[in-house]
């Protein structure tokens, strides 16, 4: 299924807007103010009883909070599976945007110099594997393991790349495009040899825009559910899976404080991208 | 060529594994070698007749639209919340939208389960007010499950609704109350309207979205509610019956490929 950064299109909900074309009378805005304080009181319920019941000092989640403690958290870094599934999941992110983001800057360049009009046919198959739906893409890689003689552990790198080539590529094409082809001719011209203009003109120009790539890649790899559902195995277990498959069974605060954790580092790559590049321009793609 | 790399990335791992996917769900199921090569109907035939098989179809139909309904409802009170607030509330309100996006769909799940759990936060006001005198078991319940799938579905229903209102000629209600509309008949007339193609945009996803999820009805829904995306993850999984897998999960995508093309289609000739 398309995934959330291209089809919200935060750019444009950040932007000024014009005012409404709806017209309320008091009763139904003061109903209607109402009505959308619950709905928030609902969308964020679940995320602030999590991230409370992290810090709880029993299994229950209701405590005094002089009370909170540290425990799960220790609990959470003291449990061997879960600390493998952490590590395993961040060396899967890694790998794949590694591999994505050379590939894709590779692609990306090819459709922006070289496809000239079939640039946006080029561009739209580049977006395949965002248009299948992911379980399809891993189902169809689980099942070509049964003929093809290939360790789960690359088919899920495989599948994960997949997922994440969408992401660099459209990043970096919307980078690339802002710089100007005459800059690279000018280099040509005075004497630089083709790598060299690539690595000396070229990528320092779009850095910023390939690093935001980088990131959003590292964090769809890392919270991917679909594909790891069916390609993961013994030993090659990413962290959502593990909690996935500890939770049908048990409930624990431990999984509290992971999901706070996650909570964290997805906040911490949120703000390195604002930095970086400001978020609006990162959600463009 | 610098395409050659991807181009073969897709060939090879994902357009060939597809289609022999597609081809396996034509292919009689063996409980020794998972698949033979005898080419048959009968996946898709058990499926679509054995009443078993159609009761899951039709209930994660069922269950998806439900769900769909329910966030196109909601979502369209909070966009046009989203218009009347000021820039600065307005953008805190977008993050607390968009802030559940950054949860998974097991850690939002998993969520749902302390929320409504038998010790749960409801359970406990409930217990607390008098209202109930032993706690109510939400989890394992198809209620529980549109509840979870309404609250994962809200932002992508939202903001397709938010984009249609933004386009909108903002003198067009001024227009209709000039010309004696009250602002209900205003709304119903020229808002809603067109405000259609955002509405359908955000139905195809929530729709395909819901109709497709394995966890959240794994989570909270038990035994008690079966989806198709489950059946498919248990006939994989744990039965390895591969050609009907294939068949049911083929038979949930282009479900989903019909109603997003339908939806985009119509939403294209609306706006």
């Amino acid at each position: 299924m398309p995934a959330e950064a291209e089809i919200l299109p935060l750019a444009q909900l950040a932007s000024p807007i014009r005012r409404p074309a709806i017209e309320l009378t008091g009763f139904a805005r003061a109903g209607l103010a109402m009505l959308v304080m619950l709905l928030y009181v609902f969308l964020l319920l679940p995320i602030v009883v999590v991230v409370s019941s992290s810090f709880s000092p029993t299994r229950s989640d209701s405590y005094a909070w002089s009370q909170a403690s540290l425990r799960w958290y220790y609990e959470f870094f003291a449990a061997p599976n879960f600390t493998s599934a952490l590590w395993f999941s961040l060396w899967l992110a890694a790998v794949t945007t590694v591999v994505a983001t050379v590939i894709g800057f590779i692609s990306a360049y090819g459709i922006l110099r070289f496809l000239g009009k079939r640039r946006r046919t080029g561009q739209s198959l580049a977006m395949l594997p965002m248009m299948i739906p992911h379980i399809l893409i891993s189902l169809s890689l689980l099942l070509a393991l049964t003929r093809v003689p290939l360790p789960e552990l690359a088919a899920l790198v495989i599948g994960h790349v997949l997922i994440c080539l969408p992401f660099t590529i459209a990043g970096i094409v919307a980078s690339l495009e802002g710089v100007d082809p005459d800059l690279e001719a000018a280099a040509y011209t005075l004497g630089a040899s083709r790598p060299r203009v690539l690595l000396e003109v070229t990528v320092p120009l779009v850095a910023p825009g390939v690093l935001s790539a980088m990131i959003f890649a590292f964090i769809v790899s890392f919270g991917d559910v679909d594909i790891a559902l069916f390609l993961s195995g013994p030993g090659t277990t990413t962290l959502p899976i593990e909690i996935f498959s500890y939770i049908q069974w048990e409930s624990s605060p431990v999984v509290a404080a992971i999901t706070t954790v996650q909570i964290a580092l997805v906040v911490l790559f949120g703000l390195f991208v604002e930095r970086l590049v400001g978020l609006k321009t990162a959600m463009r793609i | 060529m610098l395409l050659a790399p991807l181009g073969l990335i897709y060939l090879l791992f994902l357009l060939a594994p597809i289609s022999f996917f597609l081809a396996v769900s034509f292919l009689k199921y063996s409980a020794t070698q998972l698949y033979t090569s005898t080419p048959t109907l009968e996946n898709y035939q058990r499926l679509l007749f054995d009443p078993f098989y159609t009761r899951i179809i039709l209930d994660t139909f069922r269950i998806s639209a439900t769900v769909t309904v329910i966030t196109a409802v909601l979502a369209y009170a909070m966009a046009i919340e989203l218009f009347r607030a000021g820039s600065t509330l307005r953008g805190l309100m977008i993050f607390a939208a968009v802030a559940p996006l950054m949860l998974g769909v097991i850690a939002r799940s998993y969520g749902w389960i302390v929320v409504l759990g038998q010790s749960g936060l409801v359970n406990r006001v409930l217990l607390a007010t008098g209202l109930i005198s032993s706690p109510i078991t939400f989890i394992g319940t198809e209620f529980t499950v549109i509840v979870a799938l309404v609250h994962f579905m809200i932002p992508y229903m939202l903001f397709p609704i938010f984009s249609a209102l933004a386009g909108q000629d903002r003198q067009l209600v001024p227009a209709a109350s000039t010309l004696g509309a009250r602002p209900v008949r205003a709304f119903l007339e020229v808002t809603l309207p067109l405000s259609r193609p955002g509405v359908m945009m955000g139905s195809a996803l929530v729709f395909t979205l819901s109709a497709g999820s394995i966890v959240t009805p794994t989570l909270l829904g038990g035994r008690q509610v079966a989806m198709i995306g489950q059946t498919v993850y248990e006939l994989v999984m744990s039965t390895f019956n591969w050609p009907l897998g294939a068949a049911a999960a083929c038979i949930l995508v282009l479900c989903q490929l019909v109603v997003m093309f339908l939806y985009l289609g119509r939403a294209r000739h609306a706006g």
